[in-house]
């Protein structure tokens, strides 16, 4: 017999033979290990921020105001006189919650609709993809300003609303997955041997959907925590005194050239967020599609 | 062809019909009374509300307001501007020119940079050119576009004094269209890479390096010419994530363009001029890919005639 | 050892993907020498190599990933593997041309075909663009393709495959080069399509006495084109010889298997039913389905702008009978309508008219519930066993699917059942466990028949089944089935476009034709006395794995008389379209 099997390094457990080669392959690459580092060094910021912050965030004349970095406060204190990096610190918690929320609300609904247009076919996939496409020509920006308009300014709402308004993107994605995977032939295969609804969308569809996502998701944080602190910088998100790292840099507008440290530190924190997220991403479908790591 | 672009247009209309069921529900999505939130820090007794919601067809059943609406859609009517008292139209249209330039400076900016950069990343793939170009596109996609304005405006306008911080003549135009053109740069550079590398691995362009053709010639006639193809296609929605980014950039530089007004109006929950802007925005975006559609067309042989 | 007739001398060719651990050799030490004006084939299954060894002959390979480890090749006392890449770009395209196996993708789509075929000689030989296109114009004519001028501006898109192929060849030829290498030019086409091309790279090669290195897996084409014949597995050569030599005499163990493997039309011709595989066979029964005037179109799309078109056909009137422990082949080229048949009777798609009964149940009529209790009885096997398997359930999961939908076991009882599959069909028990990715192609096409053989069905319905597979595994596969249908009863449709293959599986052949059967009847009776003209032309063009026998020229379809009416009976089950 020619034929020859690629053994697993596991053979008895081929589940997680692959799951750990997931992660080796997440771990060699050097876009996913400095993506998993920068989350990872948020996350424990976030969560440690009372211990890490050297004032407190909200205090007013925590030291002079407009201060230079110095020993006292290594970012500057800003025109009322707080610590610029205690307010960066603890603005890791929004920004973190701000991911979590808008991409929680706009994956679960996004993953809904392109899963049940894409499956359904006929009619009713074109109406709601149709729908789903005008709304994605309407941008994501535009669709959260509108939300606003409606719910009102504050961060929770901007958070919402980024989260509605990235769903058309979200229906778009796992659609184009669904319409992929339905048309490979063990779909096909699943229904000749007589799978219902639920098989065929539960244990077909959506496994081999779910990793697409989490990549798409994964970078979604970015797009998420960027489209935050757009809404906060133009005064629509977060309000003082919120240490969002956003409305901070809109605050630091007018002061540009007397305090130009109100403007840098809170600018790195969103970049430094980003990159962090959008290298993670890469590097995960890296990691799950082989044939991505060769370009 | 002509089918082709008619099919486009369809899709056009379709969009901008959406768009109108959209801003007329809008305003019915509102929590409690919009006419007491619009209205709500003037002075005004309950019968002077009244008179306004009448005036605004709002006491009439939903499907009346969206046919009154549509009716006066037709005469170029948008409605009037509450806090400006104006026709939402005329504001629009005034504020306009300034948002294109500021878009159309920026697509350049970002097709010129971000096509070439993407392009040599693909043609030197696994390189350290490659990989700088690609941590060079990582980073400015990482960086928020207001953030990159005032870092820019910081340098340039402040430290250097080279470029006013603001104003409306053309020299006030390079940083913002530099920030929003730069920021798209990066995207369309990531986007360029994987599509010309797709384009690389085709059989065709074996063929054409099969022949001995310089590789130049394979590069330019053969990969680049199809690679254009998909490239081209997603100018569209570049277009309309311009014009969304010109919206913060705008309030950066104080650039007076719609996306400036679009934040006001916000603010002041100026209902009738938040209904024209996205219904002009939706438009504009539309037809804007409707010009890239037909640019794609001419591009592929395939659709140019068939 | 380098005569005067050699052209082109190949010694310790080694050619490694990757470096370090990744290090993966594809071809180990390869030598060989190819003389003026002979054809030579490369021939080998997948993996062996064949295709890397002579792209890395003009550079072609992908240059991050490849490597020319070692080797010389001498061409006119230059080394193709050292030559610096300007010097081998001047060759490349002039003296040593290549065709390709897909050509729906190797032209440029948005060039015309013009600017391809006259850009290789305006840069190699110095031509004017109008003598460039004066000599395109005589190579399109050359390679059989009518109305040149027109030809020129079309563009790849408006072409067909087989049209295609011809302008490879014609830009392959238009240098007139030394050495023409085609990659399996034909592997890609219809078999009537693939006769046609044979014919013309043999005329050509007599016009211009250009040496071919002709690379393939199929040993029909080998016989019919090649002079001599390097054998290769696994990125070794087995063995050389001439061609004769080769399929009389093999000398090496490998090419025994390998061309004991290949199915042969005409060995059956003496008998009506498949090989018996087993002691005791079981009997064709009684007609387990009928279909009967089954009609599909697939509408095309219309628009707003523009008049509904008529749309393809996919079926027209399309009837047969199929008995239990029978197999019936459905064959004919891409487009006849084959596999939307199969789908048809499993209902895996609606057709717009006509009757399909199995067991004398109406399957048309069927609601949801019915129509699951129904797909018990009936399963099937796809062409592609990478794709038909979802790579996210293991093994075990997917061939206890199918019992899990219908019920018929759990808990302790289905693991035995499953095991006992996995035994059946010539798996291991510890296969059981892993995910398809971890299987080769022949295995996978093993889950798929245990899988269908999970609900005890009647009926199986195989798309197919093995034309993605090696030879030596598409044999193992058809006995596999061959010995399931004698123990079990199974009644097969039996999707293929391989004659050979069709004759070894069949009891009863449908000959089908742009959606619809033409010839009907026991395979004995179609393959061997044929009626149809069309059928005539499909076995005509069947290549034979003997260097031996000379085939005539081609018969040819005058598509105006071919008798595409209702079918009539001949003889007795013997039916064709009048």
């Amino acid at each position: 017999m020619t034929d020859t099997v690629t053994l697993a390094a596991h053979p008895e457990d081929a589940a997680s033979a692959r799951k750990t080669g997931f992660f080796r392959a997440l771990l060699s690459s050097p876009t996913g290990i400095i993506g998993l580092a920068i989350v990872g060094l948020l996350l424990i910021v976030a969560l440690a921020a009372p211990l890490l912050a050297p004032h407190d965030p909200l205090r007013m004349a925590a030291g002079p105001r407009l201060q230079p970095p110095s020993w006292q406060h290594w970012m500057g204190t800003d025109d009322f006189g707080r610590d610029v990096l205690s307010r960066i610190i603890y603005g890791a918690q929004l920004t973190l919650q701000i991911g979590a929320i808008a991409v929680g609300i706009s994956l679960t609904s996004g993953l809904f609709l392109g899963l049940v247009a894409g499956y359904a076919s006929g009619w009713a996939e074109k109406v709601l993809m149709r729908l789903v496409d005008v709304l994605f020509s309407f941008t994501e920006i535009v669709i959260a300003l509108a939300c606003l308009a409606i719910f009102g300014v504050g961060l929770t709402n901007a958070m919402i609303a980024i989260g509605i308004a990235s769903i058309p993107f979200y229906a778009r994605v796992t659609h184009s997955v669904v319409l992929v995977e339905k048309n490979k032939p063990y779909f096909e295969a699943a229904v000749a041997a007589g799978a219902g609804h639920g098989r065929l969308i539960f244990r077909h569809l959506l496994p081999n959907v779910v990793p697409t996502l989490i990549v798409v998701g994964t970078l979604g944080v970015s797009t998420a925590v960027l489209a935050a602190a757009g809404l906060s910088f133009l005064g629509l998100g977060a309000q003082p005194p919120q240490p969002e790292w956003g409305f901070m840099l809109s605050s630091s507008r007018d002061l540009i050239s007397r305090a130009p440290w109100m403007m840098i530190f809170p600018g790195l924190a969103i970049a430094f967020t980003v990159l962090g997220f959008n290298l993670l991403g890469d590097g995960v479908r890296e990691a799950l599609d082989p044939r991505q790591r060769q370009r | 062809m002509a089918r082709f672009i008619a099919q486009r247009l369809l899709a056009a209309l379709v969009t901008i019909w959406i768009a109108t069921i959209a801003v007329t529900l809008l305003i019915h999505l509102v929590p409690g009374d919009p006419v007491r939130i619009m209205y709500g820090s003037f002075q005004t007794t309950p019968e002077q509300l009244e008179e306004i919601r009448q005036r605004l067809g709002l006491d009439q059943p939903i499907w009346k307001q969206y046919l009154y609406y549509l009716g006066r859609l037709a005469q170029g009517d948008l409605g009037r501007s509450i806090v400006g008292d104006q026709p939402v139209a005329d504001i629009l249209l005034t504020r306009f020119p300034a948002t294109l330039a500021l878009t159309l400076t920026s697509l350049v900016i970002a097709v010129v940079v971000g096509m070439s950069l993407g392009f040599l990343a693909a043609y030197k793939r696994g390189t350290w050119v490659d990989a700088g170009a690609m941590v060079l596109a990582v980073i400015g996609v990482s960086m928020p576009h207001f953030w990159l304005g005032l870092l820019l405006l910081f340098l340039f306008a402040l430290q250097l004094g080279w470029l006013p911080v603001a104003g409306g003549d053309w020299k006030s135009l390079i940083l913002p269209a530099l920030t929003l053109g730069l920021a798209n740069a990066a995207v369309l550079a990531r986007m360029t890479r994987s599509a010309m590398i797709d384009i690389f691995d085709q059989d065709f362009v074996r063929t054409a390096r099969a022949k001995g053709l310089p590789r130049a010639v394979v590069l330019y006639r053969h990969a680049l010419r199809s690679g254009l193809v998909p490239i081209v296609s997603m100018l569209g929605l570049q277009f309309a994530y311009l014009m969304g980014g010109a919206i913060v950039v705008e309030n950066v530089f104080a650039w007076n363009g719609v996306g400036r007004l679009a934040i006001q109006a916000v603010f002041a929950r100026d209902y009738p001029l938040i209904q024209g802007f996205i219904l002009f925005f939706a438009t504009v975006v539309a037809l804007a890919s409707v010009i890239v559609d037909v640019a794609y067309a001419f591009l592929d042989p395939r659709i140019r005639y068939s | 050892m380098m005569d005067r007739d050699t052209l082109l001398d190949v010694r310790d060719m080694t050619v490694a993907f990757g470096k370090g651990r990744n290090r993966n050799v594809a071809v180990r030490g390869l030598s060989y020498t190819l003389k003026k004006g002979e054809t030579l084939a490369i021939v080998g299954e997948s993996g062996s190599g064949k295709s890397v060894s002579s792209m890395a002959l003009l550079g072609l390979l992908p240059p991050n990933s490849a490597s020319i480890e070692g080797g010389t090749a001498t061409f006119h006392g230059r080394d193709l593997l050292s030559l610096p890449e300007k010097d081998q770009r001047s060759l490349r395209g002039d003296r040593i041309t290549m065709i390709f196996q897909e050509p729906m993708t190797s032209l440029t789509p948005v060039l015309r075909i013009g600017i391809q075929l006259t850009e290789a000689l305006i840069e190699h030989k110095n031509m004017t663009k109008a003598e460039a296109e004066a000599r395109a114009r005589e190579m399109l004519v050359l390679v059989g393709l009518d109305r040149p001028e027109h030809r020129m501006r079309q563009f790849p898109h408006e072409l067909s495959g087989g049209m295609r192929q011809r302008i490879m060849i014609a830009m392959a030829m238009a240098a007139d080069p030394e050495i023409l290498i085609a990659d399996e030019p034909t592997t890609a086409l219809d078999v009537t399509v693939q006769a046609q091309i044979l014919d013309l790279m043999r005329t050509l090669k007599r016009e211009f006495g250009t040496s071919i290195i002709l690379i393939t897996h199929d040993m029909g084409v080998v016989a019919e084109m090649a002079d001599r014949v390097v054998v290769m597995n696994r990125g070794e050569k087995v063995e050389e010889g001439p061609v004769a030599e080769i399929f009389a005499a093999p000398r090496q163990e490998y090419t025994k298997r390998l061309l004991a493997s290949v199915p042969r039309l005409g060995t059956m011709a003496g008998t009506s039913a498949p090989r018996t595989v087993v002691a005791e066979p079981r009997q064709v029964g009684e007609v387990l389905v009928r279909a009967e005037g089954l009609n599909k179109t697939f509408a095309e799309r219309s628009w707003l702008f523009a008049p509904a078109k008529p749309g393809t056909v996919a079926m027209k009137d399309v009837g047969f009978d199929l008995r239990a422990g029978e197999t019936l082949a459905l064959v004919g080229e891409s487009g006849s309508g084959k596999s939307t048949t199969g789908r048809a009777v499993l209902r895996l798609m609606e057709v717009d008219t006509g009757r399909i009964e199995i067991k004398g149940t109406n399957v048309r009529g069927l609601g949801v519930a019915g129509l699951r209790r129904a797909r018990r009885q009936m399963q099937m096997i796809f062409q592609d066993p990478f794709a038909s398997l979802n790579p996210r359930i293991s093994a075990g999961g997917l061939v206890a699917e199918p019992m899990v939908i219908h019920r018929l076991a759990s808990g302790r009882e289905l693991e035995d059942r499953v095991e006992e599959l996995f035994l059946r069909v010539g798996l291991e028990r510890d296969h059981i466990r892993r995910y398809p990715h971890e299987f080769s192609g022949g295995q996978r096409q093993r889950l798929c028949i245990a899988r269908a053989l999970g609900v005890g069905p009647e009926l199986i319905v195989a798309d197919e089944p093995t034309s993605a597979l090696d030879v030596s595994v598409q044999a193992q596969v058809l006995d596999l089935m061959l010995e399931l249908q004698q123990s079990l009863g199974l009644a097969y449709l039996f999707i293929s476009h391989d004659m050979a293959v069709v004759e070894q599986m069949a009891h009863r052949v449908a000959v089908m034709r742009k959606g619809q059967i033409v010839e009907i009847g026991a395979r004995q009776a179609v393959l061997n006395d044929p009626q149809h003209p069309y059928t005539r032309a499909l076995l005509a063009a069947v290549p034979v794995p003997d260097p031996g026998r000379v085939r005539g020229a081609l018969p040819t379809l005058d598509l105006a008389t071919l008798p595409t009416g209702p079918l009539a009976e001949v003889a007795p089950g013997h039916m064709v379209a009048q």
